[in-house]
């Protein structure tokens, strides 16, 4: 590391918002998230989940307000080198390159730290195969190093693709819906094997979920929204069902859709 | 969907309607509704024409020279397709605007690539060879590149195309690993488009086999010459053999592309 | 773990031995024609025919500069445009009359109700027309036509209308045999006979897409009209003909203008009419 490294893992927005047009996809919100916490984001489609988690990733940028992680704004971090080593997304699929094999897809976690002549050398004769073996064995695919990943299951796909974020190694780590495309005893598998890695490396997770059950069991506080506005934010222990109830409840058709990338 | 939209789908639907059913009558305007439609005679060819069909020229010799056109025109065709890939994917890179994370950058030469393109692939195979041969006299080459040029803007389109269309969610996957454009197109665009950029270039060579074959008319050998030697001697039998040889070319190319296209999707 | 070689693979290596084979037989088989581009006298030969595109060495104004020149050739190219079209009818009525039995479900019987020996003869038939009018090239059918019909755009047109005919009805047919069964099961469920299924089931998907393939095809056969003129001594491919065969390359240069000038109305008009398709 050089120079001034930002420090990492607390993020920190201030009435940030975004809106797509005239359609307000996320109304000002203020919100300060520790390093090492695990944060669920609960609401249903439209509330503006994905939008948050796109903004904190990076991946957009606020129309209003700002956000900033580790003292440094994030707009001001350039989005190859410095922010893939600080913040890394995982979706609920589609991240993965199917024709590619598995180990390469791994390894595209290097891509932000590798240059150019090397990453293309890499696809002809993969560098550093060890690092990608090591992880595909930390989420259980170690057999699977040359599958090709478009025969991979959904399941297997999202190690994966949880594999190149090991890789990667950012400090935080941004899920939007990981488990959503999962059946439920898979969803558990998957969110235990991300809240395991998460926890034994330090790293802070933030990721929407849509069961109650997996957020009482992996995280340790709980974001509400809904309609882009935030309708609750307690430590998981303070979750109640009525809480979850009434971002969920439908109340007629609502302002949607909203902007999702 | 809004009503206004589906109002809009329908007028446009009549509106084609209208439009292709003027096209039509005023093409039938431009053929002469009498007999000098058909030649004098013309009845009688088309009778002899057919009837050879049923008989074509099967003799060891005859068909050595089938064979020796059929080689010459598949050459062609190889040659010219592996010529026209060489032209097409880098053009075809640059035109797409996926080397750069904004376009603008280098809008300029994006142009200019895509104009040459739209160039290269507008002019007919056949004026290209001819002006080719009057430039280079009656050599392979001439050939090859009457047949690599135009075909390399054609694939440099479609190429341009099919990078643009791939999807976008692995490669904004990479984004945030932190690669770059460049990386991107390598470990995104290029994995996910080979495919149907192979597809594409197998169907072009399909069509290389018959454009080659045409190539005769400006005197280069091959299936198409010998057709317009028969035909000068009217001995219709060995024109349908040489034909069969060209449609039998064709069907186990489109055989051959079938079976790469299925091994490509499994 | 290496990965296992399949046919595609193989076939491609294949293919790479098929592509040196015949660079090797061309550029070595005897005399390729490569010297000549590097050699300066050629280029000096390319040179001079570029100057005379452009008027140099016959009297008068070039014909690009000239306006009866101008007239002439603006006839002609409307010829052309007209002979294009006839072909797009002749092909597409052919497509139309035919693609539907030409396609593997409804001749084997997964849509029709019932499967019979006569569809199925019926299928072999037309796809063997199809492979057979559309491996021949447009060029030859002309060469073989002027026999019958007379000199004009008919015996072009024709030419371009059965080869063009041969692969509206092969993609027409494929439409319908990558159409959604669910649907038309749906139809048949509801009690719809064979002919309603025909206009319900299969008609709606199956034409706009036919439209489609015709507009993109008529881009194609616009290019190959001037090369079909040649032979069957219609419209601007006639003139080039004779211009060429008189050394009178300046109005050879007139006429590949307006070649490209129709080539270009002929993309947008198709590219319009596609999006009104849509």
């Amino acid at each position: 590391m050089n120079g001034t490294s930002p420090e990492s893992g607390l993020f920190r927005l201030d009435l940030a918002s975004k809106t797509y047009g005239a359609t307000p996809a996320l109304a000002p919100l203020s919100l300060t998230i520790e390093r090492g916490e695990a944060v669920a984001v609960v609401g249903p489609s439209g509330a503006g989940k994905t939008t948050l988690l796109h903004l904190l990733g990076g991946v957009i940028q606020p129309t209003d307000g700002e956000i900033s992680l580790g003292g440094h704004l994030l707009a001001d971090l350039s989005p190859g080198r410095e922010l893939s080593r600080l913040v890394g997304v995982i979706h609920q699929q589609f991240d993965l390159v199917p024709q590619l094999s598995a180990l390469h897809n791994v390894l595209a976690g290097h891509l932000g730290k590798w240059g150019l002549a090397r990453s293309l050398v890499s696809l002809i004769s993969p560098v550093d195969r060890d690092t990608a073996r090591q992880a595909l064995e930390r989420v259980g695919l170690k057999d699977k190093l040359h599958e090709r990943t478009f025969r991979l299951s959904g399941g297997e796909q999202q190690r994966v693709a949880i594999a190149r974020l090991l890789v990667q190694d950012p400090d935080v780590i941004i899920a939007d819906e990981p488990v959503a495309s999962l059946d439920p005893a898979r969803s558990r598998d998957l969110m235990g094997l991300l809240s395991g890695i998460v926890e034994e490396s330090g790293k802070t997770l933030i990721a929407s979920v849509h069961s109650a059950e997996l957020v009482r069991a992996f995280f340790s506080r709980a974001v509400g929204l809904r309609s882009g506005g935030l309708v609750f934010d307690v430590p998981v222990e303070e979750l109640t069902d009525d809480m979850l109830e009434s971002v969920y409840e439908l109340q007629g058709l609502e302002g949607e859709p909203v902007g999702q990338l | 969907m809004s009503p206004s939209v589906n109002y809009r789908f329908i007028e446009g639907r009549w509106l084609l309607t209208l439009v292709l059913l003027a096209a039509v009558a005023w093409s039938l305007f431009f053929v002469p509704w009498n007999s000098d439609v058909v030649h004098s005679g013309g009845a009688a060819a088309a009778l002899e024409i057919l009837r050879a069909l049923f008989s074509p020229e099967l003799s060891p010799s005859f068909l050595l020279v089938a064979v020796e056109a059929s080689w010459k025109t598949i050459s062609f065709a190889a040659a010219g397709i592996t010529l026209a890939v060489a032209i097409g994917f880098p053009l075809g890179v640059v035109a797409s605007g996926t080397l750069v994370s904004s376009p603008m950058k280098r809008w300029t030469s994006i142009a200019v690539v895509r104009l040459t393109l739209a160039v290269l692939r507008s002019v007919h195979e056949l004026v290209w060879a001819w002006l080719l041969v009057l430039a280079l006299g009656l050599s392979p080459i001439a050939a090859v590149l009457a047949l690599g040029i135009p075909y390399g803007g054609i694939l440099g389109r479609v190429f341009s195309e099919i990078l643009n269309d791939v999807p976008e969610g692995p490669l904004r996957s990479l984004r945030s690993a932190g690669a770059s454009e460049l990386k991107v197109l390598a470990y995104g665009r290029l994995p996910m488009a080979l495919p149907q950029m192979l597809s594409y270039a197998i169907y072009r060579f399909e069509c290389g086999l018959r454009s080659a074959a045409i190539l005769s008319f400006v005197g280069i050998a091959g299936l198409g010459y010998q057709v317009q030697l028969s035909l000068d001697d009217l001995l219709y039998s060995e024109v349908w053999t040489l034909l069969l040889f060209l449609v039998g070319l064709v069907v186990l190319v489109d055989v051959w592309s079938g079976l790469v296209r299925k091994s490509l999707t499994t | 773990m290496a990965p296992r070689i399949g046919v595609g693979k193989a076939s491609l290596v294949g293919f790479a031995m098929l592509a040196t084979a015949s660079w090797a037989y061309i550029l070595f088989g005897g005399d390729s024609g490569l010297a000549d581009l590097f050699r300066t006298q050629t280029w000096r030969e390319v040179w001079d025919f570029v100057r005379r595109l452009f008027g140099a060495g016959s009297p008068g104004t070039p014909a690009l500069f000239d306006a009866q020149s101008w007239r002439t050739a603006a006839g002609l190219s409307v010829e052309t445009l007209a002979m294009s079209v006839l072909a797009m009818v002749i092909a597409g009525v052919g497509a139309l009359l035919t693609f539907i039995p030409a396609s593997r479900n409804v001749a084997f019987g997964d849509l029709s109700s019932s499967r019979s020996p006569v569809s199925a003869a019926v299928f072999f038939v037309i796809r063997a027309l199809y492979v057979f009018t559309r491996g021949v090239p447009e060029l030859v059918w002309a060469m073989l036509i002027v026999f019958v019909l007379s000199p004009g755009i008919v015996p072009g047109a024709v030419a371009l209308g059965i080869h063009n005919f041969g692969i509206l009805g092969k993609l027409s047919s494929e439409v319908v045999e990558g159409l959604d069964h669910r649907p038309m099961r749906a139809l048949r469920a509801s009690g719809a006979g064979n002919f309603q299924m025909l206009a319900y089931g299969i008609l709606p998907q199956a034409l706009p897409q036919l439209l489609t393939y015709l507009l993109y095809r008529w881009e194609v056969v616009i290019r190959t009209s001037i090369v079909v003129g040649f032979v069957a001594a219609g419209g601007l491919g006639r003139e080039f003909r004779l211009r060429m065969s008189w050394l009178h390359y300046d109005d050879v240069l007139l006429l590949l203008v307006c070649y490209l000038i129709l080539v270009l109305a002929v993309d947008l008009a198709s590219a319009g009419l596609r999006r009104l398709a849509r």
